[in-house]
């Protein structure tokens, strides 16, 4: 009997085209076995088209991909019973109540012992599980479909954006479903654009763009290689706190409310900045000091920012 | 091919039937209400039971004798008319189109041609061209008159010829071309059977294939062990499901309401099976030619119309112009209709072993094009 391979999934030189669009761009990663990775990347960066050749969907251009050891063009039927898909914008028959509609796809994988009790209760769906699909909010319809992505007890699961579209209250109730999902030790494959989402979630987070990987790592460990740096922000009145910060050497400026920015390298120089103020006889009405974030990261790898209106926090 | 995943899939299918009430409206309420609108319609056809408004001015045995001898058997309903008023005036009013006024002096006219006198016969008295004149008051404009004046002509001959003497010389038996006489209402049951199997059937195929696609819930099922082959099979045998549950419907209603005598039996549930895989085939080749589930619906709708009208669902194709006779004998519901009413109507066995076999190619074809065409993972 063949053990457990470390990588629940190995992807070599990976290419999608659909006839000019080069939709993936020989990508090559690998999924440990019990790991949160998260695909993080605006949309069109070809997230989904990765997930879905890896869940067997779709197939590829070139490359292979090996899913729990099974290239995913050949073994299809023996790889789909072992794994569990929230589609991106995932959606059911209208009329079926929550309850039936976990029956079904239970019954979908002739499985007889699904603790259909126990999936409403990790996605949170005791109130309302004899309410019809189409009477769910957005982020109801979203629990659900994590909750059916686990009826066959899958060993992979895959979460294409699993909170697009959702309100700030409901993609933080679909997170800590989520999160509990992580504690059972699953292997989870997320495709996120919320930089939010892979920080909170992800034990590895592939950062895509334009159909290539452009930075893997931990999200600490991303961080600290691409964004090893503070951001300092303070409320102050009058110009004589800006000159101050910029005859010290750092690079000031103000954000939308007239707050100071400043990115400085360590702890010692906010001391410093703080100190030289006093001594001029300024003070601050209000401090903040931020790690950058991810969003950071890929704005710095990318010059793009992840999505459209995103906060930006960080001057380059 | 998993029984258990079919029957998941049926009892999904079903259960948003009967959830969802435009869809039981349009399988089960819609050929019924068509059924008893037609049937009513009909139903007065078959029956021939006109009116006929008589101002009797003579009131006298034999103008009484006369009118109930215009009763033709029942055939006519004969409504009396005050002899007080003005008969024009009264059918103008009552908007009644024919009126038959018979003079005073009718028994009078009757008795000298008949040479009685007083009920007893006497030669001298006989008059043999005593003659009376009835008048007839009517609204050219209403489509029933003609027919009205022709059986009242009908009548009046009956007495005429009576009076003579002598016994009628021509004498006309009928004789149906069937093998038993049947009504208009047995005709047009079969045709409503097969257009709302065609109705429930396309339509059904467009929603399973084009609206859940389109709402991505085929794409979540590609993701589950469920097969292509699983998922075709789950829709024929709920479209069936559907054609059985609105044929029994119709049949139960035609039977209750106006007491059709149809032959049901085997070649019933062999229309039915065709028609299903020759429709549910139709629509999902539609559903891959249209993208969007409006378009294929819209598509459905572009087909299943003219073929109600043209392929004889409502009326025989005889009455149509020859144009439009050529074009219903291409068109499949034709052939169900046809089919149907052989094996319902005329109990010919071997007209309806002839229509099953084109239906019966035709489904074929249609339903290797559809399940070949028919996409479940993602494009290639």
């Amino acid at each position: 009997m063949a053990t457990e391979p470390a990588h629940a999934i190995d992807v070599e030189n990976l290419t999608k085209r659909y006839g000019e669009l080069l939709a993936v761009d020989d990508i090559s990663f690998h999924v440990r076995t019990g790991e949160v990775f998260a695909f993080l990347g605006p949309n069109g960066a070809g997230k989904t088209t990765t997930v879905e050749i890896i869940e067997t969907i779709r197939p590829p251009t070139s490359g292979t991909v090996r899913l729990l050891g099974m290239d995913v063009t050949r073994r299809k039927r023996d790889i789909v019973p072992r794994i569990g898909v929230l589609p991106q914008g995932f959606s059911s028959f209208d009329r079926i109540t929550v309850r039936e509609t976990i029956q079904y796809y239970a019954r979908l994988f002739s499985r007889r012992n699904t603790d259909v009790d126990g999936l409403i209760e990790l996605a949170h769906l005791e109130d309302k599980s004899r309410e019809q699909f189409k009477n769910l909010s957005g982020g109801l319809k979203q629990r659900l479909g994590i909750a059916i992505a686990l009826v066959n007890d899958p060993e992979v699961v895959f979460l294409d954006e699993p909170t697009t579209g959702l309100d700030p209250r409901a993609r933080r109730e679909v997170w800590d479903v989520l999160l509990s999902l992580k504690k059972n030790g699953k292997t989870v494959f997320l495709t996120t654009h919320y930089m939010e989402e892979a920080e909170l979630l992800a034990d590895t987070v592939a950062i895509i763009s334009k159909g290539k990987i452009i930075a893997m790592g931990s999200p600490t460990a991303l961080i600290e290689s691409n964004a090893n740096y503070l951001v300092l922000t303070l409320k102050t009145i009058g110009e004589a706190p800006f000159e101050i910060i910029q005859r010290m050497g750092f690079e000031p400026v103000r954000d939308e409310h007239k707050n100071i920015k400043v990115r400085v390298g360590h702890t010692d120089d906010i001391q410093k900045i703080l100190t030289a103020m006093k001594d001029a006889g300024e003070s601050s009405l209000g401090l903040d000091v931020r790690k950058p974030n991810l969003e950071a990261v890929f704005l710095k790898l990318t010059g793009e920012a992840l999505r459209e209106g995103s906060p930006e926090g960080v001057p380059e | 091919m998993s029984p258990r995943v079919i029957g998941a899939n049926l009892a999904v299918s079903l259960k948003t039937f009967s959830r969802e009430k435009s869809a039981m409206f349009f399988t089960i309420a819609f050929p019924i209400i068509l059924i008893l609108v037609f049937g009513t319609i009909f139903l007065n056809q078959d029956n021939a039971s006109f009116d006929l408004h008589v101002q009797d001015l003579d009131q006298t045995n034999s103008s009484a004798q006369l009118v109930k001898a215009l009763e033709l058997n029942g055939k006519v309903k004969i409504t009396a008319v005050d002899p007080a008023i003005d008969p024009t005036r009264y059918a103008k009013d009552r908007k009644v189109s024919l009126v038959l006024v018979i003079p005073r002096g009718y028994e009078k006219a009757l008795a000298r041609r008949l040479g009685l006198m007083g009920g007893i016969p006497n030669a001298a008295f006989r008059d043999p061209n005593a003659s009376v004149t009835v008048t007839y008051i009517y609204d050219a404009s209403a489509s029933s008159t003609s027919t009205k004046t022709q059986l009242l002509q009908a009548g009046l001959a009956v007495v005429n010829q009576g009076l003579s003497g002598q016994p009628p010389f021509i004498r006309a038996v009928e004789t149906s071309i069937l093998a038993k006489k049947y009504r208009f209402i047995e005709f047009f049951v079969p045709g409503i059977i097969a257009m709302s199997v065609m109705t429930s059937s396309l339509s059904g195929a467009v929603t399973m294939n084009a609206e859940l696609r389109q709402k991505g819930v085929i794409r979540k099922l590609s993701t589950t062990p469920i097969t292509r082959a699983d998922w075709i099979l789950s829709n024929i045998l709920y479209q069936f499901v559907l054609a059985v549950i609105s044929t029994a419907a119709i049949l139960v209603v035609s039977y209750g309401v106006f007491s059709v005598r149809l032959q049901i039996n085997a070649w019933l549930i062999v229309f039915l099976v065709l028609e299903v895989f020759a429709f549910g085939g139709i629509g999902m080749i539609l559903t891959r030619v249209a993208n969007e589930a409006e378009s294929a619906a819209a598509a459905a709708n572009f087909i299943m119309f003219p073929m109600m009208f043209l392929a004889g669902s409502f009326f025989p194709i005889e009455m149509m112009p020859a144009f439009l006779q050529t074009i219903a004998r291409i068109l499949p519901l034709y052939y169900v209709n046809e089919g149907l009413r052989a094996s319902m109507v005329s109990v010919d066995n071997t007209a309806a072993l002839r229509y099953a076999a084109m239906i019966g190619v035709f489904a074929a074809a249609v339903f290797v094009v559809g399940t070949t065409t028919t996409k479940w993972e993602e494009g290639k």
